[in-house]
């Protein structure tokens, strides 16, 4: 077995990084969107590395949200915490519940700041979801928010303006009755886990509700006339109105189906913009998700946080780079590599991004609708408890329950899984 | 006589057309022109000029060569030493006799019950104790030992005749020397079974991997699939992710192409199911 042994010093040889008088952070980093911008990644913390002699990072791809948050979760614990992780702006909450990650007051304060000074040039729609209890636990650094997508030859082959796309329900509803044919559908949401939540709370806000206690982490508003109105709407246009697929449709395939000319209409996020605009043959156009009572969104996305168990000096290294990442000039190029919006206001006062914007008039539209643009829903066990509402929709779009059974039930799982936190919490009484 | 064996090949025929669809719609999107949509994407007939392009923007996007080395040293590494823990523990189980061994056995196959994932924090803090976080080594170390591997290796010893050992015994051999000379060579179809079910589970493992490893340098090839298939709020390349697929799938499938007879013998021969 000699050659076992010179494998494993192969194996050793590989990782044994010299070893410098820099400090040395790991960065996370999930990839959301696509391959490409995996490489895109790691070259930015390649120009941060060339660009300074003190602090070395590695960028480390780790797969999804989901994944991302097991293994900083799973590091932390082992005692090898990374120095900065990007996670879904809707794990905050949770993760500060929950003890993993820390907070960022004493670095800003270190520094004579304060966090609404430093927040400042950050959209207000982000706030929230950077904050828990009135300290500062992430920086916002990819964000987005859902969008009507629409495809302009259909619109025309329907005898619709193909400059007015719908703004209201009722207009959806018109509009994707006459588009349906028989070789597309006039209507797609993309309906599985995780995208599902989020659209839900798009439509539950367009209807005047709220989701979510904002403040608090133990309360959810399912069953709720705004939800119920919400989770009808899905219903009645698969089953009454007859424009939407029946079934689950995940969010690639209805990407794919867009492409393919198969659906002409179809909520997603800003965060494809890139995507569609690199693969769309055909002329499409963008505008703000119809609403019944008012114009709103949830912003989706992710921030830089930082876990438990870092060692003074990583911290502060973690912290100047996470300030060099969500400087006004990196977010800006991030943004127009990706397509998601830039989370700081000053990234679009940028030449480059004056530029960008005249090329590229849809990626105006998202920035147009964040005056609307709301929290993200987050609670203690955000994930089960959005899987409650998300189960429910699904079994309403599999024609196996009614809008108004399944919000009830998803009401009762949601409480359950929270009554813990509220146990400790809200019921907690003298 | 004929007729019936003409409908179970028919029958036959028609299985495996369907599980091998997703097979054939892998290789044939790989070579697509498009990527993205188009009605044709999802179709299984390959009417189009083959290009290479998603091959090409998938060996841009990662860096293969370094997978592919990483994910062998891994997957082979594993089995190299499990091999030796895997006899010597099966040939104590089988052969020896010391007290307590039915029990020790037991909480040995215990070990199959667990699902991995509730493993993943305290194996990797003793990684991290060991000094091995971030390492290939790391990867390997928890599958060194296999509860399966050692319960299939005493079946199979247990089913050779006591003859053998006893001839050689007579002729002056150690235990060694008669578990290395006897009993291995008569074991192979066992090893040969167990050697491609560890492969390809270590080969096509995900989680284990992303949470032990962090410099690019030494990502495996799953890994690095995962960067075209776990974007959900974009849109999905499926020709990108077809050429992906396939990249990472061709050399089993090439192992397994060639070594096909014996691993089908070997399958037969230890009673096993793949």
């Amino acid at each position: 077995m000699r050659w076992l042994s010179s494998l494993s010093a192969i194996a050793v040889a590989l990782v044994a990084g010299a070893a410098q008088a820099q400090t040395k952070i790991d960065f996370f980093f999930p990839v959301p969107v696509d391959g490409k911008l995996a490489k895109e990644m790691t070259r930015l913390v390649k120009v941060y590395n060339d660009s300074q002699k003190d602090i070395a990072v590695t960028a480390v791809y780790t797969g999804s949200y989901d994944e991302t948050k097991l293994k900083a979760q799973a590091a932390a614990n082992a005692g090898k915490p990374p120095g900065l992780v990007l996670m879904s702006a809707n794990f905050v909450l949770d993760l500060k519940l929950a003890g993993d990650i820390v907070s960022l007051e004493p670095l800003l304060k270190a520094e004579n700041t304060t966090r609404l000074k430093f927040l400042d040039d950050f959209w207000p729609a982000l706030w929230a979801n950077a904050t828990v209890d009135g300290e500062l636990y992430a920086i916002p650094f990819q964000n987005s928010t859902p969008l009507l997508y629409y495809n302009k030859e259909h619109f025309k082959a329907a005898g619709l303006d193909p400059e007015k796309p719908p703004q209201t329900w009722a207009e959806l509803v018109d509009a994707a009755k006459k588009l349906s044919t028989a070789e597309h559908t006039g209507f797609g949401l993309p309906e599985g886990y995780d995208y599902m939540g989020w659209i839900m709370e798009a439509l539950c806000l367009s209807n005047g509700g709220r989701y979510y206690n904002e403040e608090y982490g133990g309360e959810v508003y399912y069953d709720t006339p705004t939800m119920l109105g919400a989770v009808q709407f899905v219903e009645d246009l698969v089953f009454k109105h007859r424009v939407m697929q029946q079934g689950v449709v995940e969010g690639p395939a209805l990407s794919t189906n867009f492409l393919a000319g198969k659906v002409s209409m179809m909520l997603l996020s800003t965060g494809s913009l890139s995507f569609i605009r690199d693969n769309m043959k055909q002329a499409y156009g963008v505008a703000f998700v119809p609403r019944n009572l008012r114009n709103a969104v949830p912003i989706g996305g992710g921030s830089l946080v930082m876990f438990k168990g870092l060692a003074d000096d990583q911290k502060a290294a973690a912290w100047k780079f996470a300030k060099w990442l969500s400087s006004t000039e990196t977010l800006g190029g991030w943004s127009r590599f990706t397509g998601y919006f830039a989370p700081r206001k000053s990234s679009y006062d940028t030449a480059e991004m004056k530029d960008f914007m005249a090329k590229n008039p849809e990626a105006k539209v998202a920035i147009e609708q964040l005056p609307y643009a709301k929290p993200w829903f987050a609670t203690y066990q955000t994930v089960a408890v959005r899987k409650a509402l998300e189960d429910e929709v699904q079994a309403v779009l599999n024609g196996k329950k009614k809008a108004a059974q399944a919000v009830k039930d998803a009401q009762k799982n949601a409480d359950t899984l929270m009554k813990p936190y509220a146990d400790q919490t809200a019921l907690k009484v003298p | 006589m004929r007729r019936p064996s003409l409908i179970i090949g028919g029958l036959m025929l028609v299985t495996a057309f369907f599980w091998s669809t997703p097979f054939l719609w892998t290789l044939v999107a790989s070579f697509r022109p498009q990527s993205a949509g188009g009605i044709g994407m999802a179709s299984l007939v390959p009417d189009y000029v083959p290009t290479l392009g998603h091959f090409k923007e998938a060996f841009e996007t990662g860096d293969f060569g370094v997978y592919y080395v990483n994910t062998a040293i891994v997957a082979f590494g594993i089995l190299a030493v499990q091999i030796v823990t895997i006899s010597l523990a099966g040939y104590a189980f089988a052969r020896l006799s010391f007290p307590g061994r039915d029990f020790i056995f037991y909480v040995f196959l215990l070990q199959l019950m667990l699902v991995p994932p509730i493993l993943i924090v305290p194996n990797l803090r003793t990684i991290v104790d060991l000094g091995l976080y971030g390492s290939l080594l790391g990867v390997m170390a928890p599958y060194f030992a296999s509860a399966f591997g050692t319960f299939l290796m005493r079946q199979t010893f247990r089913q050779i005749p006591r003859d053998f050992e006893e001839a050689a015994v007579i002729d002056g051999a150690h235990w060694w020397q008669t578990l290395w000379h006897v009993l291995l060579p008569m074991a192979k179809p066992g090893l040969i079974a167990f050697s491609l079910v560890s492969l390809m589970a270590h080969w096509n493992e995900f989680l284990w991997p992303l949470m032990v490893l962090n410099e690019p340098s030494t990502q495996t090839l799953t890994i690095g699939l995962a960067s075209f298939a776990l974007g959900t709020e974009g849109g999905r390349e499926w020709g990108l992710l077809a050429a992906g697929t396939l990249l990472v799938m061709f050399p089993l499938l090439a192992l397994f192409a060639v070594f096909q007879r014996q691993f089908v013998n070997s399958f037969m021969f230890a009673g096993l199911k793949g």
